[in-house]
């Protein structure tokens, strides 16, 4: 067990895999073949103390998977996670439970993750009871006004009372934030926190979150399909695709000299609010479809529909991330030379 | 000489609830030039979604239609009967595009069963015939013809949008009303939905509605772009007048433009507008925006701002843009 | 949640409940069935009742298979109605000796058509007295009833004679003075029916009470008393009535109203009880197999299966014929097998559950099993649970009701189906007897009605609403 706080890591993950066994049909099942989804792949990164990476891919990269893996909702079938220095890749019961305590979720559709019939009240004082925080019910109030006030929901004593579905999208993300932060937990993933919020609303959600960073000292593993919002809240990014990370870096560094053809493609499919551009056919380098996640192609996966594929890409061995300079990491062997077809 | 394929006046839609008329669309002008995208674009509560099927005269219950006009190629089609409206309006004049394929694709029948009781409905058609025009516009919006013998489920999100956006156009209608068709879909994907949209825009002659809540988007697809905040229409303008250089006038827009985050340049602070709508049971008095706007001012506690066009093709529904 | 919440839910709930007319209407209903409950002793004529049900004694002087009293606004002829008399004219005749002769003399107006089913004299006192009873008619003729009968007056019930019982002949033999004697042959001396006979015209039809003779009766009774400790005290004469009670009497003279009144409480405590079981692990079931899913569900839904396809009528019949169960076991076994019932339903709506984003956000808080079974997911299942119970209730009426119409039942038990089942041995339908079985079923049907109405209203509001944005 390596004490990793000189590197100051919060998290590790190596190598991480979830393969989700498919059902087999009467032929395969007597050709005795098992068929795999593999949802996440192969990921490997680090998440600094006090840092916000963004971890960002278009639907079924993986990413939510890897939230979920890393929140230990689910069991990984491959690979190892680090968690402040200590492997946490398989746990007991009781271990995993302590584990939440440090690690907690912000979902993404902020009336469904509250039970409707609990209020504000009772959806915070849940997670004090399951971990016997506060011996009386006054002193675990006391713990739910605060947290309440965090994340700025007042009058702390109106909005106790309400039920989810009394309070605006906002509201709710507030009241689920706050919830999560009752336990005082290290590590924060948020999945698509704003996505399902008006985007009046968004920045100020989004600016909660900040303060709320600050104040605590979190770390956030931010998940998106949002590349802008992405860059504007995240520190480092790290795209994803078809269950694996294609490239990594400072948030700036990746949008601005994206290095991966799938990088490139999604930025330039992006939509900005810029007058002009009403006539102009979208140019995205990218070809096909995404292929299912039972099917990765040989070699790089995104060759298929990569525009600067060359034999090598499927006939070599999966690229692994290389790094390019200060921390910018990429999964292509032809980057370079892609950078000079420029 | 009038270009325009559509015009809506003083359009009013209220949700009959228990409570009394919950005030959605309330006192919309606006029209639709041959050719043109219109974006509409508007947070949750502005009506945005009720004006989409409201121009198909289908407002969704308790919903109703109790005033105003909806001129579609001449003709009004508020105080038509149902059965007028379903002859020869819907999907004649006008059609829709929805949000989220899955919601007008059934599951249980492939797509060429589904696109030829749409045409059944409208056409007197044979079947040959209407298979001809199928796979004409199947291949309009980049599909090939073995998608009719497949299943939606088949099909991936941006294939099953292209099949929806084929089955709007088939029976070429004048108004296109696409109801966040790109929401649902990844970002590679809506790209080239918009692409589609654009060329087929130019190369078939077409009019849309593009509603979305996403200023972006907007940006890219509309030549005119509708601002709405509680029911009412807060501004009107070219793309240009609301993404140019000047930007836009109503306090409301330039905050959901600041709201906007940037890919392209670091943004340092994303505004936003604290508190929420208001209710549309019983709007306030004055400005609908009044309490959340950063430049209020007295008046617009008291009376509601006319629509000024301040100049040409841009109007604003704001005081502080009316000169004395 | 504090006191004051709860109430405000309640309320909430309330509120929504009132706007369900049906709802309302079992309510009241319910309402009336338990206050019918709370004042079943006052209602029912005396104390003990549900043991004095089978006890014949108790119901003795109740006419046999007689009528509901109201069934006289519908018909023709009227019935008589039961009658107690208890004023009456005493009178002591000079003494010899030891001996003293009492004279006791009770009227009676007769306004009806159909005579009573019997006339009954009681009393109470210490010997064994003589007595002679005779009675008056209006036309002024006298048939002596019964003639010097030794009496034993018994010091826990005291005296009693029927004059159906006993004066056959007597009434026979004033019947052949008026009677054609075509009808009197069909009519056998030790079998006759002697009330018609004393009230009829004296005329040819007055075995078959053809033509009521109105009016005034004295009835006078003698009593010869020998020995000096000797006593008489409070006769009473019963006019066991052509129509009796609020809905007649069986063939046992019992009184149905007073059956039906007792048999709610039985109703009541067999459906909810039977329902509560069933409900409860039936809800429990379903929820563990939707929570944990995977190889747990596929062995409980085989479970499931097995207990489905029991049926539940054969079983209650074999274990109630070779056990002779209590309805305390029959309760039990009802319960066994009915739980069945919500658990598909539960389970579905349970997976449903389960997908919700809500139940992953707690298991990230670090909930376990128990919370998210517990309070989670069964509190959100309440609505249907209470639904489904008030559902089930009318099914647990109706199945003991057959099973004790089968003559399986617990017959200790006073209950709607007990009384059918008696109904049936006595012959009530092919005599038409319609008021002892008409109720009862009624009843069975009423109590069902207002679970049914209940559930169906709790059901209409307390499901889960849809989400809203």
């Amino acid at each position: 067990m390596k004490e990793n706080k000189q590197t100051g890591n919060l998290l590790e993950v190596k190598n991480l895999q979830k393969w989700f066994p498919v059902r087999k049909n009467l032929k395969e099942m007597l050709a005795g073949e098992q068929k795999h989804v593999k949802a996440v792949d192969g990921v490997t990164f680090e998440l600094k103390r006090g840092e916000i990476l963004g971890l960002v891919g278009e639907s079924g990269c993986g990413k939510t998977t890897t939230g979920k893996l890393v929140m230990k909702l689910l069991n990984p079938t491959g690979g190892q996670m680090i968690f402040n220095g200590k492997d946490v890749t398989e746990s007991t019961k009781e271990e995993t439970k302590k584990y939440r305590r440090d690690v907690q979720m912000i979902f993404q559709d902020p009336y469904a993750s509250m039970n409707p019939r609990f209020n504000i009240r009772d959806v915070l004082e849940e997670p004090l009871i399951i971990h016997k925080i506060g011996k009386t019910r006054v002193e675990r109030e006391d713990k739910i006004k605060k947290a309440l006030n965090e994340v700025k929901l007042t009058p702390v004593e109106d909005f106790m009372k309400r039920n989810p579905h009394m309070l605006s999208g906002g509201q709710r993300q507030r009241a689920a934030t706050a919830r999560s932060l009752i336990l005082n937990p290290k590590l924060m993933v948020a999945d698509e926190p704003v996505s399902m919020i008006d985007l009046s609303t968004r920045a100020e959600i989004l600016y909660m979150m900040k303060e709320v960073q600050r104040d605590l000292g979190l770390t956030y593993l931010y998940i998106t399909h949002d590349l802008s919002t992405a860059r504007y809240f995240t520190d480092r990014i790290a795209v994803m695709y078809l269950g694996r990370i294609v490239e990594i870096g400072n948030a700036d560094d990746v949008i601005d000299n994206s290095l991966h053809p799938y990088t490139k493609a999604l930025i330039s499919a992006v939509c900005e609010p810029i007058a002009g551009k009403v006539n102009l056919v979208k140019e995205v380098p990218i070809k096909g479809e995404i292929p299912s996640a039972q099917n990765i192609p040989k070699g790089c996966r995104f060759h298929p529909r990569c525009v600067y594929a060359k034999p090598e890409c499927w006939e070599q061995k999966e690229p692994e991330l290389i790094e390019y300079k200060d921390g910018h990491k990429v999964a292509c062997r032809r980057y370079k030379e892609i950078l000079k077809e420029k | 000489m009038n270009n325009n394929v559509m015009e809506v006046k003083n359009l009013k839609v209220y949700y009959m609830s228990e409570k009394g008329p919950v005030k959605a669309v309330d006192d919309v002008t606006f029209s639709l030039k041959k050719g043109e995208t219109l974006g509409v674009v508007g947070e949750s509560g502005c009506g945005k979604t009720t004006i989409a099927t409201s121009l198909l005269r289908m407002p969704s219950p308790p919903g109703k239609i109790v005033g105003g006009q909806i001129v579609i190629d001449g003709i009004d089609i508020v105080p038509l009967k149902e059965k007028e409206v379903r002859k020869n309006i819907r999907w004649e004049k006008v059609s829709m595009v929805f949000q989220g394929a899955m919601n007008c694709l059934t599951p249980v029948y492939t797509i060429e069963k589904q696109m030829w009781q749409t045409l059944r409905e409208h056409r007197e058609m044979e079947y040959e015939e209407a298979r001809k025009v199928m796979i004409k516009y199947l291949n309009y919006v980049g599909l090939s013809e073995d998608v009719l013998r497949r299943y939606p489920h088949e099909l991936s999100g941006g294939m099953k949008q292209r099949v929806v956006i084929a089955m709007g156009l088939f029976l070429e209608p004048k108004v296109i009303v696409c109801d966040e068709p790109t929401t649902a879909l990844d970002v590679v994907v809506q790209a080239q939905i918009i692409n589609l949209l654009k060329e087929l825009k130019e190369k078939l002659g077409l009019s849309f509605i593009f509603i979305t809540h996403d200023l972006a988007t907007e940006a890219e697809v509309s030549d005119r772009i509708m601002v709405m905040y509680a029911g009412k229409i807060a501004e009107i303008g070219t793309n240009h007048q609301i993404y140019g250089e000047k930007g836009p006038m109503h306090p409301y827009t330039k905050k959901l433009l600041e709201a906007t985050p940037r890919l392209h340049h670091r943004v340092e602070k994303l505004s936003f507008i604290p508190g929420t709508p208001p209710d549309l049971l019983d709007p306030p008095k004055g400005c609908r925006f009044n309490l959340r706007c950063t430049e209020v001012m007295e008046k617009c506690y008291k009376d509601e701002p006319p629509i000024i066009e301040i100049e040409p093709e841009h109007f604003v529904a704001c005081w502080r843009c009316v000169k004395k | 949640m504090t006191l004051k919440d709860r109430k405000d839910k309640f309320m909430e709930f309330w509120n929504e409940y009132k706007k369900v007319k049906f709802g309302l209407v079992g309510l009241a209903f319910l309402i009336i069935l338990l206050l019918l409950i709370i004042f079943e002793p006052l209602i029912v004529p005396f104390e003990g009742a549900t043991e004095a049900w089978s006890d014949i004694a108790y119901w003795q002087d109740y006419p046999q298979n007689s009528r509901p009293v109201w069934t006289n606004f519908f018909s023709k002829d009227k019935r008589t109605p039961s009658v107690i008399l208890e004023d009456f004219k005493e009178t002591e005749l000079p003494q010899r000796g030891q001996v003293r002769f009492f004279e006791y003399e009770f009227e009676y107006d007769y306004n009806y058509d159909i005579a009573p089913k019997d006339m009954i004299l009681r009393f109470k006192g210490d010997g064994k007295p003589f007595v002679t009873i005779s009675i008056i008619r209006p036309d002024g003729k006298t048939i002596d009833l019964i003639r010097n009968r030794e009496m034993i007056i018994s010091s826990i019930d005291g005296a009693r004679v029927s004059i159906q019982n006993n004066s056959g002949a007597n009434a026979y033999n004033f019947a052949s003075n008026y009677e054609s004697a075509e009808n009197l042959s069909g009519v056998a001396r030790d079998r006759i029916d002697v009330m018609p006979v004393i009230m009829s015209k004296a005329d040819v039809g007055i075995t078959k009470g053809a033509e009521a003779l109105k009016g005034t009766y004295t009835i006078k009774i003698s009593a010869i008393l020998r020995e000096p400790q000797e006593n008489i005290e409070k006769p009473i004469i019963t006019m066991s009535g052509a129509v009796s009670g609020l809905m007649g009497t069986d063939n046992q003279k019992r009184d149905l109203f007073t059956g039906i009144i007792l048999g709610i409480k039985w109703a009541l405590l067999i459906g909810l009880l039977t329902s509560f079981v069933s409900i409860t692990i039936g809800v429990i079931y379903g929820v563990i197999c939707a929570y944990f899913g995977g190889i747990v569900d596929v062995i409980m839904q085989r479970i499931f299966e097995i207990f489905y396809g029991i049926p539940m009528l054969p079983l209650l019949i074999v274990v109630s014929a070779i056990f002779s169960p209590s309805i305390w076991l029959l309760i039990a076994i009802m319960g066994l097998l009915y739980w069945v019932g919500p658990v598909k339903t539960v389970r579905s709506i349970g997976l449903q559950i389960r997908e919700e984003t809500f139940i992953e956000a707690s298991q990230a808080l670090g909930a376990g099993h128990f919370r998210l079974i517990f309070k989670h997911m069964v509190p959100l299942l309440l609505p249907y649970t209470f639904a489904s119970m008030a559902l089930l209730v009318p099914g647990a009426i109706v199945a003991e009701a057959t099973i004790s119409l089968l003559g399986l039942g617990d017959t200790t038990i006073v209950s709607w189906g007990q009384i059918l089942n008696s109904a049936f041995r006595g012959g009530a339908i092919i005599n038409g007897y319609w008021w002892w079985v008409v109720p009862p079923g009624l009843m069975i049907a009423i109590t069902g009605m207002t679970f049914a109405f209940i559930g169906f209203a709790m059901d209409k509001i307390l499901h889960p609403k849809l989400k809203s944005r």
